[in-house]
């Protein structure tokens, strides 16, 4: 069982390390500048930090090819146990380097796997280092790979690289992120509504067919955004007074939230707030917001 | 603008007229780096944080006598240019603020301020941020100080904000900064925002910059005119103003401000300079840590 754990490790490494790379070429792509690059490298002086970057990504991406390439006929023997020197030589390295990063510069995150190594350096990142610096030393003269001869071997190998794997992830704040990801769901204050899908929302609801007898126009005077709200203001006339009819609209779902207020046009603004803020409409809209309309910012209410 | 300066009091033009401002033995004042009232010029542009002293002579009783404003602080000419370097001839540089329609702006990197600001500002070249603080001359500013330390990404390409799942809510940490009138009102009372409402403030909220992206900090969406609660962590002080600008810094910037810890990282707010003067902020400190929430 022993020797297949040793065996296990060289394409676990060889996958880990070329994916580091990758997911640290994708970053500089996205971000187009490799001085963009995060983790170690922004201990280095300014001017290596180029080079410093690129010969991580490379000895990384060396290394992963190398491994692969070892672990099967072509390269077995020494070179097989050199890459594997040099890949542990890596890993430990970086564990003195994360642990160095966290002391100089404690909000840094590794930039192991680019984007999503952004949380800072801590005891996860360094243990996840060493754990593959000792998977790196375990798998120094072990054999070739080659097909296990019977299925409980086979059934042990699968086991042993699950638990290694979930040992990985448990030890790797990018699981975090990738899940994150995975199941992202975009606030409704933070996410783009068209105008238009607004405006529809508002057309087939209860407070407008309610209020658009008093509206003298269809076309809105003005339109802001607080949040998970929009707001929109139309002309009117009620009992012979000139109003704003104000519809507030929620955001999110199917059957959004509409609320609507009347602002009467002809009273006049409080003389500070009018010297305060000039032109803007600041006095206009806290008052549709707190008194005529009343709603929660961050919720349909 | 200031229009009389004596050893004991300053008298400062404002829209409301001419206010009469006396100055303490504890005034500090700056043009370019802290120095005595009497470096002061008349014509100077002036931003003055007061207090109001009740003034206890002739017997009036403590609680209805009459009251007299003292200078804390005096800042003269002070100016600052925050964007992207777009071209560099010494200690020469023309930088776009990012503010839609405006010129690039010329800053001159005082001579004996050319080593501190490389050493914060170590890529003095285009496509890469600057942000100094200095005095307004003519037609260029004469940057004395760094303000923040500069991103090693590039203008164009800000690092992306981290995700947020579910609800959004609660105070937002980070820094504030202050920006300079341009075609504000002098002594407005406001902040430059950078999530304004795409598709009802699109011309303001689109920069010049291309590639522009989101601010590094997750911010809800708002419009001009929307109410946000500020506060300086470093003073508690704090005051709801209103949205009067976006603010292209605030989207380029992925910075932190350490005037009293650490903030996190992205500039939630980018004050008038009365507003961040009137939360406690000190001008040539650049910025402080502060904390928004969507005003109720």
């Amino acid at each position: 069982m022993l020797a297949v754990a040793r065996e296990v490790q060289i394409p676990l490494l060889a996958v880990l390390l070329i994916g580091s790379c990758a997911a640290k070429a994708g970053r500089v792509i996205g971000a187009r500048s490799i001085d963009e690059g995060i983790g170690p490298t922004a201990m280095f002086p300014l001017p290596l930090r180029r080079p410093a970057a690129i010969a991580i990504c490379g000895y990384e991406l060396a290394l992963g090819i190398g491994l692969l390439l070892t672990a099967v006929r072509i390269g077995a023997g020494w070179p097989a146990d050199a890459v594997r020197v040099a890949a542990a030589l890596l890993f430990w390295t970086a564990v003195g380097a994360l642990q160095e990063l966290r002391t100089r510069r404690p909000g840094e995150g590794c930039g192991c796997f680019g984007d999503l190594s952004g949380t800072p350096v801590n005891w996860r990142t360094i243990s996840r280092a060493a754990l593959l610096g000792a998977a790196a030393l375990a798998s120094i003269g072990a054999p070739q790979l080659h097909m296990l001869s019977s299925p409980g071997q086979a059934a042990g190998a699968i086991a042993l690289t699950v638990a290694e794997l979930a040992l990985l992830a448990a030890l790797s704040p990018e699981i975090g992120q990738v899940m994150v990801r995975l199941g992202h769901a975009e606030p409704c204050e933070l996410r783009r509504v068209p105008v238009a899908r607004t405006l529809a929302a508002l057309r087939s609801s209860a407070p407008w067919r309610q209020h658009s007898p008093y509206l003298i126009s269809t076309t809105p005077t003005d339109v802001w955004r607080e949040g998970c709200w929009r707001f929109v203001v139309y002309p009117g006339v009620l009992a012979s007074r000139r109003v704003e009819v104000v519809f507030a609209v929620y955001l999110m779902g199917r059957r959004v939230p509409v609320r609507a207020g009347l602002v009467d046009v002809d009273t006049p603004t409080p003389a500070p707030l009018q010297r305060r803020y000039s032109s803007l409409t600041v006095y206009k809209k806290n008052t549709i917001l707190q008194n005529k309309i009343n709603i929660p910012l961050n919720g349909p209410g | 603008m200031l229009t009389e300066v004596t050893p004991h009091a300053i008298v400062v033009r404002a829209t409301d007229g001419d206010r009469f401002i006396a100055l303490s033995p504890g005034t500090v004042s700056w043009v370019g780096a802290r120095v005595s009232p009497s470096a002061l010029r008349p014509g100077d542009p002036v931003i003055v944080r007061q207090r109001t002293q009740q003034l206890v002579s002739g017997g009036a009783s403590a609680d209805g006598g009459p009251t007299a404003s003292i200078a804390e602080r005096i800042w003269a000419r002070i100016g600052r240019v925050t964007g992207a370097i777009v071209a560099v001839r010494g200690p020469d540089l023309l930088v776009d603020t990012g503010q839609h329609g405006r010129a690039p702006e010329r800053v001159v990197i005082a001579e004996a301020s050319l080593r501190p600001v490389q050493v914060r500002f170590p890529r003095l070249a285009p496509g890469y941020l600057i942000d100094v603080i200095g005095t307004r001359r003519q037609d260029y500013l004469l940057a004395v100080a760094p303000a923040t330390a500069q991103p090693p990404y590039l203008a164009a390409h800000p690092p992306a904000a981290p995700l947020i799942s579910g609800q959004f809510g609660g105070p937002i940490s980070g820094t504030a900064v202050w920006h300079e009138p341009g075609d504000e009102p002098a002594g407005l009372l406001g902040i430059g925002y950078a999530a304004l409402d795409p598709e009802t403030e699109g011309s303001r909220a689109d920069s010049g910059t291309s590639g522009q992206a989101q601010p590094c900090v997750q911010l809800p969406y708002l419009s001009l005119g929307s109410a946000v609660r500020i506060r300086n962590e470093c003073t508690d002080r704090a005051a709801v103003l209103p949205v009067t600008s976006c603010s292209a810094s605030a989207r380029q910037f992925c910075d932190r401000c350490v005037a009293c810890g650490t903030s996190p990282r992205g500039r939630v707010a980018d004050l008038t300079m009365a507003a961040f003067v009137e939360l406690g902020g000190n001008l040539e400190d650049g910025c402080f840590n502060a904390t928004l929430t969507l005003a109720d």
